[in-house]
């Protein structure tokens, strides 16, 4: 176990060339064993990058199978194996953890000025975790891999011959409390270890959407952990819990999993939509618009989340009562969603707006948020809902949400806080480029499925109707374009790391406390407490010409 | 509940289906106009707001953009309480709209009629069964026009879900309970053609032959209903024995034809190929079950199935019972749906199967204009 080496005596600050948290110490275990906030977030967003490169070759796999009816590339079987992993890789793996465990466990403690998360071995801890549970999957694709949808529907999750169901249920109960322990650090470092001065609403909105999150994280993961238990121990010892033909009641799982899984869906969202916050305030360069309903309508998105699960099940034989209570509740989550984008549009007016990557990603996320919003309204409303249930609407829905919002905004991030976390800059260009590419191949994937499921076509199918051709080639040839939008993503980002220029401190013009210490940060984040003001006052910050960045100037009658 | 909206629907009832839309397929039911509408009001929402939100969007983040190096603006507003009441508020009402008119015409879909003429349903692992009340059994989903059907339905295995685009209308089947679902459609589609009729999907992920649950529904004006419902109550009681095997075979095979194919090709259960050889050891061939005994040690005088009828019989009525070496225990029991009339049809074929086309099952020998249907 690494030990903490005690702080240098003498204040002669290094500079980020001679010191910095990536070459502080060296070796592999210094990495896989390590205490510090920041490399942790970083061997997670390396795992996370990883994983959505094998479901994303799961999810191009599935749309060349759909290129036509019938069998294109892969049998019945296969594909059903093939989109399961999709969808299970992309969630369990990539999205829960993607914001909240990746760029949260790198900006949380820096924007706070503080040297660590509250809890660092339970940190280490979540990470390993992690493994573990990925771990499980290659397990589980050894063992025969599973078909069952990434939702693990009863009976037929436990009554399937594929021989991976149970690793991969493991792989899952361990990656929630991955992301428990995840959330209470963050819940506890929040309330302990902002520094003196930084008032709940003089915190960033990220660390806002981050606390939301984690409440969500804590409260939720264990119902999905004892669901999940409990489909083992039906599948192993035959106690019918959920197979009628045992006495169970299938109907009885989903709304165990959905009361996990729907909160689980702002797990994905919430801090996306923290990120979009950060993004459109720095790079607008101007006090966000509406601060505290921003603040508060993550709170209220993360509290609304735990009671509108049924609205996945009104087709699903529950009474007409309950279908009722679900589809009015579920409209409340309409509203907060609704201030979010609207505060975010006012921050763009009369503000003073750089056209970069991480600004284009926080364009294309409005646009595809309000999409994928106002497509929820389609499937709150009752009689339209039964129409639409578990056809490609949906599919295309949570698709706007899930990566149209929730990765459009990770990768944003990504841009973002790149500099930072490596100490380099990207191609500004290609990074353009590549997020055009990537919003309007999504768009063509994606808005066709909306026409392919209104019009009758059903979700998870192998084999279709040859009217449904043409949208399904479309979608096809559009996740091409997505495909390639990322890889030449991946092609610049990994040519920044071997020849891109040196980051400043301050490349965008943020305002918040990350961007105060260097890039990339010194181990311990800051040589001395920093100075904690208004996270969204710019009025301070000047280009500097030589160093290619921002600098804080105070203003001359300002005391210290 | 007889809303507003199905009174108008109603009213036109007489204009024929809805033909199929840039959004909706062909609307051929009572609820069908009343789902239409409500999705072009929340279109309309849609394209609005993502119109505004868009054209915004763009608007600003270019009129806004900012030249490196010049002074930051400090005059944009930093809230404004009216205006963020506004926004919340407005959203509120149209949410409160949408729940109202849904709900409403949701009460229509869950709730049928007094006198509906009632289908039996079953969903299996991977097929559908629909059980009319004189008896007759069918693959494809028959209704008479103009009359409310309710849909009495049961899953057997797992779950499935009963999707009928045409109809906008959908539920799930669930083994252990039964659900329902109604709905009325006046306008016939006759049945002579397979692309008559409309679609009916399973829209709940039940396995491999998922997508392949896909049947039509047939609606015919109630005097040729009638006269199909008798016909087929008493089809194969019609057959003289000699014409079975070809008559009611191909008819039947329809529905093992999902997992057992005629050709060799491997299936979700063994092909019929060469079955009857099999099981007779006919030519010195056998065959071995997952347990690891043999055909021959099984089927015989004095085994435990005499003759091979016998054991055929057994495999469709208690399938598990003795599974094949390489397939797993998914085929459903056809007790109480095929009779033993039906069971000597299937038998047969297999008997004969070198007089059928080993991709369609048709029966070869037929003349042109007569084939089996």
């Amino acid at each position: 176990m690494t030990t903490l080496p005690a702080r240098p005596a003498a204040p002669t600050y290094d500079t980020p060339e001679s010191d910095n948290y990536l070459i502080h110490d060296k070796g592999i275990p210094s990495w896989l064993l390590t205490l510090d906030h920041k490399r942790i977030g970083v061997l997670y967003t390396v795992g996370v990058l990883l994983s959505f490169f094998v479901g994303g070759i799961f999810a191009m796999l599935v749309r060349t199978e759909l290129l036509t009816p019938g069998r294109t590339i892969i049998d019945a079987e296969t594909y059903n194996h093939f989109f399961t992993l999709h969808g299970a890789v992309m969630v369990f793996l990539v999205i829960i953890p993607s914001i909240p465990a990746a760029l949260g466990n790198f900006v949380l403690p820096i924007m706070l000025g503080a040297k660590d998360v509250a809890f660092p071995r339970l940190n280490l801890f979540s990470y390993h975790l992690w493994i573990s549970g990925a771990i499980c999957t290659v397990v589980s694709l050894v063992m025969g891999s599973f078909d069952t949808g990434w939702t693990f529907y009863t009976p037929y999750s436990t009554t399937t011959t594929a021989g991976g169901v149970i690793p991969v249920i493991v792989g899952v109960f361990i990656l929630g409390f991955s992301s428990i322990f995840t959330g209470l650090n963050f819940i506890v470092t929040i309330h302990k270890l902002r520094p003196p001065g930084m008032t709940w609403f003089r915190m960033p909105l990220f660390l806002w959407a981050l606390y939301a999150t984690a409440l969500i994280q804590v409260l939720a993961t264990p119902v999905l952990a004892i669901t999940l238990a409990l489909v083992v121990v039906e599948r192993i010892a035959n106690i019918g819990i959920f197979n009628p033909a045992m006495g169970g009641d299938p109907v009885l799982y989903q709304h165990f999993f959905w009361f996990y899984s729907h909160p689980a869906v702002y797990i994905m969202i919430v801090p996306a939509m923290g990120i979009i916050s950060e993004l459109i305030a720095v790079h607008s360069h101007r006090q966000i618009f509406g601060y505290r309903f921003i603040a508060f309508s993550s709170v209220a998105i993360a509290i609304f989340s735990f009671i509108v699960w049924g609205h996945h099940m009104f087709t699903s034989g529950q009474s007409s009562l309950m279908n009722t209570l679900f589809s009015a509740i579920s409209f409340s989550v309409a509203i907060p969603s609704a201030v979010k984008i609207f505060n975010w549009i006012c921050t763009l007016y009369k503000g003073s707006i750089s056209l970069n990557t991480p600004m284009l990603y926080a364009l294309a996320f409005i646009v595809l948020f309000t999409i994928g919003g106002l497509t929820g309204l389609h499937l709150a409303t009752l009689n339209t809902d039964v129409h639409l249930h578990d056809t490609y609407f949906v599919v295309a829905h949570f698709h706007y949400v899930m990566m149209g919002s929730a990765l459009i905004a990770m990768v944003g991030g990504l841009h973002h806080w790149w500099p930072k976390i490596t100490g380099r800059m990207y191609n500004e260009k290609l990074g353009m480029i590549a997020c055009a590419i990537v919003f309007v191949g999504f768009n063509i994937t994606f808005f066709t499925q909306f026409m392919l499921g209104s019009h009758g076509m059903p979700r998870r199918y192998y084999d279709y109707q040859p009217e449904f051709q043409i949208y399904h080639v479309i979608s096809t040839i559009g996740s091409y374009i997505m495909a390639s939008g990322f890889l030449l993503t991946a092609m610049y980002l990994v040519q920044s790391l071997v020849s891109g220029k040196r980051a400043p401190a301050n490349p965008w013009g943020g305002a918040t406390l990350e961007w105060e210490c260097a890039s990339p940060p010194p181990y311990y984040n800051f040589h001395e407490a920093p100075k904690v003001g208004d996270p969204y006052d710019f009025s301070n910050l000047h280009w500097d010409e030589r160093g290619e960045g921002y600098v804080t100037v105070k203003p001359p009658a300002a005391k210290a | 509940m007889m809303s507003m909206l199905t009174m108008l629907t109603l009213a036109q009832a007489t204009d024929g289906p809805t033909p199929p839309t840039f959004w909706m397929p062909i609307g051929a039911s009572a609820h069908a106009s009343n789902v239409d509408s409500m999705m072009w009001w929340i279109n309309l929402i849609m394209w609005v707001f993502l119109v505004l939100n868009t054209v915004l969007t763009v608007y600003f983040a270019w009129k806004y953009r900012h030249k490196v190096g010049t002074k930051f603006r400090t005059d944009g507003p930093d809230h404004n309480g009216p205006l963020e009441l506004a926004w919340s508020v407005g959203p509120l009402l149209i949410c409160v709209l949408l729940f109202v008119f849904g709900f409403i015409g949701y009460l229509d879909v869950r709730t049928p009629p007094k006198e509906s003429y009632d289908i039996n349903v079953t969903a299996y692992k991977w097929s559908w069964q629909f059980k009319y009340p004189n008896g007759a059994q069918s693959d494809d989903l028959v209704i008479p026009a103009g009359k409310p059907v309710r849909l009495i339905m049961r899953a057997s295995d797992v779950l499935h879900s009963c999707f009928i685009p045409a109809f906008r209308v959908k539920q799930d089947l669930v083994p252990g309970r039964y659900t329902h679902l109604w709905f009325q459609c006046d306008y016939p589609t006759g049945m002579d053609r397979p692309t008559d009729g409309h679609h009916l999907f399973c829209t709940e992920y039940c396995g491999t032959g998922h997508s392949n649950m896909n049947r039509r529904v047939f609606v015919l004006p109630q005097d040729q209903f009638d006269a199909w419902t008798i016909k087929q109550a008493n089809w194969l009681d019609e057959i003289p024995e000699d014409e079975l095997y070809w008559k009611a075979g191909p008819k039947l095979y329809a529905r093992c034809a999902q997992c057992h194919s005629l050709d060799g090709t491997k299936g979700i259960g063994p092909s019929w190929k060469g079955i009857w050889e099999r099981v007779t050891g006919a030519g010195g061939s056998n065959g071995a079950f997952a347990d690891g005994s043999t055909y021959s040690s099984l089927i015989g005088p004095g085994k435990q199935y005499a003759t091979a009828e016998d054991y055929i019989r057994a495999s469709i009525y208690n399938p598990g019972e003795h599974l094949v070496q390489g397939y797993g225990n998914v085929m459903p029991t056809f007790k109480g749906q095929i009779n033993d009339k039906g069971i000597d049809a299937l038998i047969g074929m297999m008997k004969k199967l070198d007089e059928f086309d080993p991709k369609t099952g048709a029966w070869l020998k037929a003349p042109p204009t007569a084939s089996a249907k």
